[in-house]
């Protein structure tokens, strides 16, 4: 790595600092109350009623899962597939996979590129950028929810273990690499950050989508295989289940092909 | 360097839906300071961008002190300072961050009392290098653009449109800049609309239409090839030549006023005005804005 990457990555870091810290202080601030909220519930003893509220037949759609997430551990871990945090940190990874196009419509790309920097340096800083930004934030994540246990939970509450903290962060972090490389692959070829971001963002939500579908509706279980949240599977880990390395595998292949491609795309093509 | 400082060679680029160069052939010394010249859309901007590996030709090759604008681009923009036409800066950024982040990405690290002496040329106060961009005039961020290409002291300057934005005074100051680069031996290749600057800061010019380059001379062979204008009135009435001397070529003729064009020496139609009852003589040399006109407008002549 040459001092002009590592210059670049700085400059970029410093650039997306206030949004990385303020997601890092709602995110860690919510995965310490969820602890709280997890203690409030055990103390009142409602994770039974809760789960009586919730129909037969969406119990039986759901499965074990709904089980689970009617225990302490399942609401402590809530913060590592609830849909608003998925699709918050989804959109970081795009809005910094997507810096390339970004730079070319701003034209700053000019200034950066008229210099020795190549330009496989441009992708390999957005790819420094995003693995730095989002393991950060799920470090705060993991640290807010040990914290959050280690402070103010009862002796008697079923704490879930480290390790299924360490999975839920490494799967989430996974589904977020996934979807920041392929917004890198979008960036490497747009004139336009929105035009990259939004390409990405529509692409996520349709998989999502597809995602639900296959989960829900047997006819569609095939085609949700295409989807990469298809291989998030975070309720699996929650039901005691191991972290299942090859979907998590499928995942950053998904990401490393999008930066691959951009790298492929962003060397060849007219700025 | 014994190579020139800018070669390029059949230089070609083709758009789905426009021939932005075509065919493109230019040599620029190094130590030159060369104009290039053309109306929006002339493909000036195209050629720049290849030179720095930002657009990649269709066709025919660059090469930069000797070295290929597209196999050695990073040995090649190593050695330029550019000036974008609009330069992308970050308005949240200061302007010395700017400066810092586009020195710690050149080839070589920047000398601060050469940076601080651009500074002070330009008039750029060090308060003014501690507010954001958003907050500078468009001469501020013109003169930031000028200082961010020349900091690194790079032997070929790239300026696309360098005055563009600029006060009269700043522009000047510019000149001023120009000729100290020139004297440190620096080549300047500097787009440009205002022919004035260009004939008097430029060396030689080169001329895009269409993407085509139609014109390459020094300003000296531009004005003698485009002849003076020579303007005598009488005080009386004198009758028209049947034939006029070699290089001479009327443009309006009346018995008391002859306007006429020369090319060449002035001789032969000062000996003929001679013998007439001459009553005021006034010799103009062309400026370049006229003479460039004729090629902005029409087909260069066969």
């Amino acid at each position: 790595m040459t001092p002009r990457t590592l210059a670049l990555a700085a400059h970029s870091l410093r650039r997306i600092r206030p949004i990385a810290m303020g997601m890092a202080i709602v995110l860690g601030g919510f995965q310490f109350l969820l602890t709280q909220v997890a203690v409030f519930l055990t103390r009142n003893r409602a994770f039974g009623m809760l789960a009586s509220l919730v129909p037969d037949f969406i119990r039986s759609l759901a499965g074990p899962s709904m089980v689970a997430f009617m225990s302490f551990g399942g609401v402590v871990s809530l913060g590592y597939f609830h849909p608003i945090v998925l699709a918050s940190l989804v959109g970081l990874a795009i809005g910094i996979g997507t810096e390339p196009a970004a730079e070319v419509e701003s034209r700053f790309g000019d200034l950066v590129l008229a210099r020795p920097v190549a330009r496989h340096q441009v992708i390999t800083r957005s790819v420094i950028v995003l693995v730095t930004v989002v393991a950060a934030l799920l470090l705060v994540m993991a640290s807010a929810t040990w914290i959050g246990l280690a402070c103010c939970t009862p002796a008697a509450a079923e704490r879930p273990p480290f390790a299924l903290i360490r999975s839920l962060a490494v799967t989430l972090a996974a589904i977020v690499l996934c979807w920041g490389g392929v917004a890198l692959a979008a960036a490497a070829a747009a004139r336009r950050r929105a035009t990259a971001a939004g390409m990405t963002a529509v692409a996520a939500l349709a998989s999502y989508l597809v995602d639900y579908l296959g989960r829900v509706w047997d006819p569609a279980r095939l085609a949700s295989r295409l989807s990469p949240f298809h291989y998030f599977e975070p309720m699996a880990l929650l039901t005691g289940g191991a972290l299942n390395a090859g979907n998590v595998a499928v995942l950053l292949a998904i990401g490393a092909a999008g930066v691959v491609a951009g790298y492929a795309i962003f060397s060849r093509r007219d700025l | 360097m014994d190579a020139p400082a800018i070669r390029i060679d059949r230089l070609s680029k083709r758009y789905p839906r426009v021939t932005a160069l075509r065919d493109a052939s230019l040599e620029v010394a190094t130590g030159e300071i060369f104009g290039f010249l053309g109306l929006n859309g002339a493909g000036k901007t195209t050629t720049i961008r290849i030179l720095l590996d930002l657009v990649r030709p269709t066709a025919g090759r660059a090469f930069v002190f000797g070295l290929d604008c597209q196999r050695q681009g990073l040995d090649v923009r190593g050695q330029v300072g550019y000036l974008p036409g609009e330069p992308g800066f970050y308005g949240d950024m200061t302007g010395e961050a700017t400066l810092d982040l586009l020195a710690a990405l050149a080839r070589s690290p920047v000398d601060p009392r050469w940076r601080r002496a651009l500074l002070d040329r330009l008039e750029l106060a060090a308060s003014d290098l501690k507010r954001p961009v958003r907050e500078y005039s468009t001469g501020m961020k013109r003169k930031l653009g000028l200082v961010q290409a020349c900091q690194a002291d790079a032997p070929l300057l790239v300026l696309d449109e360098p005055t563009e934005g600029l006060d009269p005074l700043m522009q000047d100051a510019f000149y001023a800049l120009v000729a100290e680069l020139r004297a440190r031996g620096r080549t300047v290749f500097m787009s440009s609309h205002v022919l004035p600057e260009v004939e008097r800061i430029c060396d030689r010019i080169g001329l895009l239409r269409s993407g085509e380059l139609v014109l390459v001379s020094t300003v000296q062979d531009l004005r003698r090839l485009a002849g003076r204008r020579v303007r005598a009135a009488f005080a009386e009435a004198v009758a028209a030549p049947a034939s006029w001397p070699a290089g001479c070529e009327p443009i309006a003729v009346s018995p008391t006023v002859w306007d006429l064009r020369v090319r060449g020496p002035l001789g032969p139609i000062v000996a003929r005005l001679a013998a007439l009852p001459i009553a005021d003589l006034d010799v103009q040399m062309p400026h370049l804005e006229e003479i460039l006109k004729t090629y902005y407008a029409d087909p260069p002549a066969a």
